[in-house]
């Protein structure tokens, strides 16, 4: 019946004649997949943004704030996760393009799709700036005061104040919506021009297959391999859901931790801040919201604004536009382009150093001494580590993770998750902490199962290419994803009957949020190990 | 679908997915791109078969995949019936508007209604009362003139300076309309009692000059006072407000830009006792950016400041800040 339905959509919609990237068995693991991840994470937050939309006013942000949170019906849960929908959003951004940076994913003839990538993580830091704005708390009002300080130094630019924010003087921000909505609805638009452009040329076949420039599959090759109707859509829709569980639990869950270290909060609090001009607001110490941490911290470096641009902003960018036609080498392994693999590493590594500096001395000036003394070490580390390391000559000999850098986030996240949840149990227990451990040992478990190696999914056993015999996964393992599939089918029945009970407003109404992320979950799971048995051979 | 027929059992031997698998088999096995070839199966054998099918038609067969199919159509079904409550999020809430303020019953710290007529005039002491939320002090005065004889206080209309709109004082209330109740929040910075108080008749004087904190008033309070022809103050020692308790705690001198809001009271004279029913003027804290308030005292009740004081709130003489 099912495939008849399929069937017809199939037909009408001219599944199999659409004109996308036909894709190979090995690219079925994540890392080949990070877009569709970030492209997850933004519907996500579009889609609750629209619901936030109903209900935010910006004449008075905060008070609409709090009702959201208080008044209306899974309004927090709405809210927390569009945060997180956002942060993931970020994360995830970064991990694509530095994961498609070191695989020289921006040669010949990506270049296009390249800075199209760099424009939207622009706009999407700059979007959720504006909307980290629109909580109207204390830290929003001292974050849009820093923006507006910078902007009204640079000699010129404070014309766009009024364009910006609307009546800024008078406190008037009721502009910041707009352009919240119009940068995302920009957002939307590249990412239709950024996703066709992926799919006219391809995902970048693995080094293996092809080690030069360009790096693209010729139209024959691509005619061997798996249609894109229906597997990459099934692979597809399991990431989907999977990121929209994590979306949805995390800030869920967060939102029973109380007493967070100061140091924590622009991390992991997602309740807003007190109000502005209110007591309680002159105790607690401004910062922005963590994704502009380091450039918080970099502006406490000079005190000249145009020198603080130039360092935190135009340099950086500037380099991430050009550097398709910087590095002009035909190779994609990362040891024979080290000069470019060792500014990415230092990126990273310096974007990680000052935000976490931003974080522990927030508006604290540095001298120069001490700045040499935290960037220099990394630089030399790097250069000589990269020095030292010699590209292998001999084919495949490519040293590679068993698991994608994602897997390895995640995990490090979930388990620091479990591990504060189960504290939090043994200190308190309670029905609640009870009902927040529990889900987060079932995430664990997940999580920890696509970790083993050697469990369910060994999918990077095989990494031969294209060739006629393929090593098949054995017949009892195949059993086993069914029987946990109808296990996972069991207690998304269980969990979603829970969902009925929960109160809509107020201190439980989280759980919501959680259970609903858990359902999602397992829909990914189930999607994917679904996506195991009918697919893999 | 073919049956054989043993015994009193039908049997299956041939369903209708088995049919639309080899019929599915013999098309790719008819389509030239991917044409089946019997050399390579003499040569290869079965084997080749085996790769043939899995990879034209699926290794999995129609019934396993439709069940596993249904299940996971049936985690989509649970995650949907799951939302079903939360979209509740699309009713709007119905507004309540000023309906959030309690009415409030005023009691002494033992729990028992205190009694309008026993309020002492012009007394020295901060009088303070939490209302709408916990954390929201506001003082009770019983305002009389020089000599100490209750003074009737008429609705009026008071002005915010900072944007030029006036709102309704209702005026006094209890047995001679004397007793009046304002937030005791400074509007400027926000300073509270002690630094900001009452300051009766017998301390509006010169000798208040050189008085230390927090007793000090300035000249130009004085002045204000006396073109203002009242004789009592409402001052702030932070930065030197200066607020008219005879006109809804009108703005005497700056630098605070609003007046203090009022406490709408009700005294029931039945009873004798006094409720706080309400709040008129700015709210408390201005909830709009850069300082400008918001003009809905309602604003008030936003949780951040506490928790609704509820059906009684307690009045405490804190301290004489003239006891010196
Ligand atoms: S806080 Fe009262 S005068 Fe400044």
């Amino acid at each position: 019946m099912s495939s008849r339905i399929s069937d017809w959509f199939k037909e009408r919609l001219g599944l199999d004649d659409l004109p996308f990237f036909r894709t190979p068995d090995y690219m079925y693991k994540v890392d080949y997949w990070l877009g569709a991840l970030v492209a997850a994470a933004f519907i996500y937050t579009v889609i609750s943004g629209l619901i936030l939309l109903l209900y935010y006013n910006p004449e008075a942000g905060y008070s609409s704030t709090e009702f959201i949170i208080n008044k209306v019906p899974y309004g927090s849960v709405v809210l927390y996760s569009h945060l997180y929908g956002a942060y993931a959003m970020i994360i995830l951004a970064y991990v694509h393009m530095f994961r498609n940076y070191f695989a020289g994913a921006y040669k010949r003839p990506r270049e296009l799709l390249w800075i199209v990538g760099v424009i939207m993580l622009v706009l999407t830091l700059g979007a959720s700036f504006l909307g980290y704005s629109l909580i109207g708390d204390a830290l929003a009002t001292s974050a849009v005061d820093v923006g507006e300080g910078i902007i009204s130094s640079v000699p010129g630019l404070s014309i766009f104040i009024p364009i910006l924010f609307g009546n800024y003087d008078a406190g008037d921000y009721g502009r910041v919506l707009a352009w919240h909505i119009i940068l995302v609805a920009l957002i939307g638009l590249l990412f239709a021009f950024h996703f066709f452009l992926a799919e006219h040329y391809g995902m970048m076949p693995s080094r293996k297959v092809k080690d030069k420039v360009p790096a693209v599959y010729t139209k024959e090759e691509w005619q061997k391999f798996n249609p894109w109707w229906p597997r990459n859509f099934v692979y597809m829709m399991s990431l989907v859901f999977l990121t929209w569980g994590f979306i949805l639990i995390i800030p869920n869950a967060l939102a029973y931790l109380n007493g967070l270290p100061q140091q924590l909060n622009p991390f992991l609090n997602p309740k807003p801040a007190p109000p502005p001009n209110s007591p309680a607001a002159a105790h607690i110490t401004t910062y922005p919201p963590w994704f502009f941490l380091f450039l918080y911290k970099i502006a406490d470096f000079t005190s000249d604004v145009l020198v603080f641009l130039f360092i935190g902003v135009i340099i950086p960018l500037l380099y991430l536009i050009i550097v398709p036609f910087l590095d002009r080498t035909p190779y994609l392994h990362p040891l024979k382009r080290k000069v470019f693999v060792g500014i990415g590493i230092l990126m990273i590594t310096y974007l990680i150093q000052t935000t976490i500096w931003g974080d522990l001395t927030p508006g604290i000036q540095i001298p120069v001494s001490q700045q040499i003394l935290v960037y220099l070490p990394p630089a030399v580390i790097t250069a000589l580590g990269l020095a030292v390391i010699r590209p292998k000559e001999d084919k495949g000999g490519m040293i590679k993770g068993t698991i994608s850098p994602i897997m390895a986030l995640v995990f490090v996240v979930v388990t620091s998750l479990f591990i504060a949840a189960g504290a939090t149990f043994l200190a308190n227990p309670t029905l609640i902490t009870a009902g927040v451990l529990i889900p987060f040992a079932g995430i664990f478990i997940l999580t920890t199962k696509k970790m083993a190696p050697v469990a369910l999914r060994a999918e990077a056993q095989n990494q031969k290419v294209i060739s006629e015999e393929v090593s098949r996964v054995p017949e009892w393992k195949k059993k086993l994803a069914e029987a946990m599939i109808a296990i996972l089918f069991i207690f998304a029945v269980i969990l979603a009957s829970q969902l009925w009970i929960i109160p809509s407003t107020g201190y439980l109404s989280n759980l919501f949020g959680i259970d609903l992320g858990l359902i999602f979950l397992m829909l990914g799971e189930a999607i994917s190990l679904y996506h195991y048995v009918v697919y893999r051979k | 679908m073919i049956k054989f027929k043993l015994g009193k059992d039908d049997k299956t031997i041939l369903d209708y997915s088995d049919l639309a698998f080899i019929r599915k088999l013999t098309k790719k096995m008819r389509d030239p791109k991917t044409r089946f070839d019997p050399r390579e199966f003499v040569s290869k054998g079965e084997d080749y078969l085996f790769n043939y099918t899995n990879k034209n038609v699926g290794s999995v067969d129609e019934k396993r995949r439709r069940f596993l199919k249904s299940l996971i159509f049936g985690i989509a079904a649970a995650a949907v019936v799951g939302i079903i409550p939360g979209v509740r999020v699309l009713v709007p809430p119905t507004v309540t508007v000023t309906s959030g303020f309690p009415k409030s019953l005023l009691v002494d710290s033992s729990g028992n209604p205190i009694k309008a007529s026993s309020l002492p005039v012009n007394s020295p002491y901060i009088v303070i009362f939490e209302y709408p939320m916990t954390g929201e002090p506001n003082f009770l005065i019983n305002l009389g003139d020089a000599s100490g004889k209750p003074v009737e206080i008429p609705p009026t209309k008071v002005v915010v300076p900072q944007t030029g709109k006036t709102y309704d004082f209702p005026g006094g209330v209890g047995p001679y309309k004397s007793i009046v109740a304002y937030s005791a929040i400074c509007q400027h910075l926000g300073c509270t009692p002690p630094y900001i108080h009452f300051y009766p008749p017998q301390y509006v004087g010169p000798a208040q000059l050189s008085a230390p904190e927090p007793d000090q008033l300035s000249a130009q309070a004085l002045l204000a006072a006396k073109q203002a022809k009242v004789p009592a103050l409402i001052h702030c020692d932070c930065h030197g407000s200066t607020y008219d308790p005879y006109h809804g705690a009108a703005v005497l001198t700056g630098p605070t830009v609003r007046p203090l809001p009022a406490v709408v009271l009700e005294w029931d004279s039945s009873t004798d006792y006094l409720y706080a029913i309400g709040a008129v003027g700015v709210a408390t804290y201005p909830n709009g950016s850069n300082g400008i308030p918001s003009t809905n005292p309602t604003d008030d009740l936003s949780s951040s400041f506490g928790s609704p004081v509820g059906n009684k709130t307690v009045v405490s003489e804190t301290e004489n800040p003239f006891s010196s």
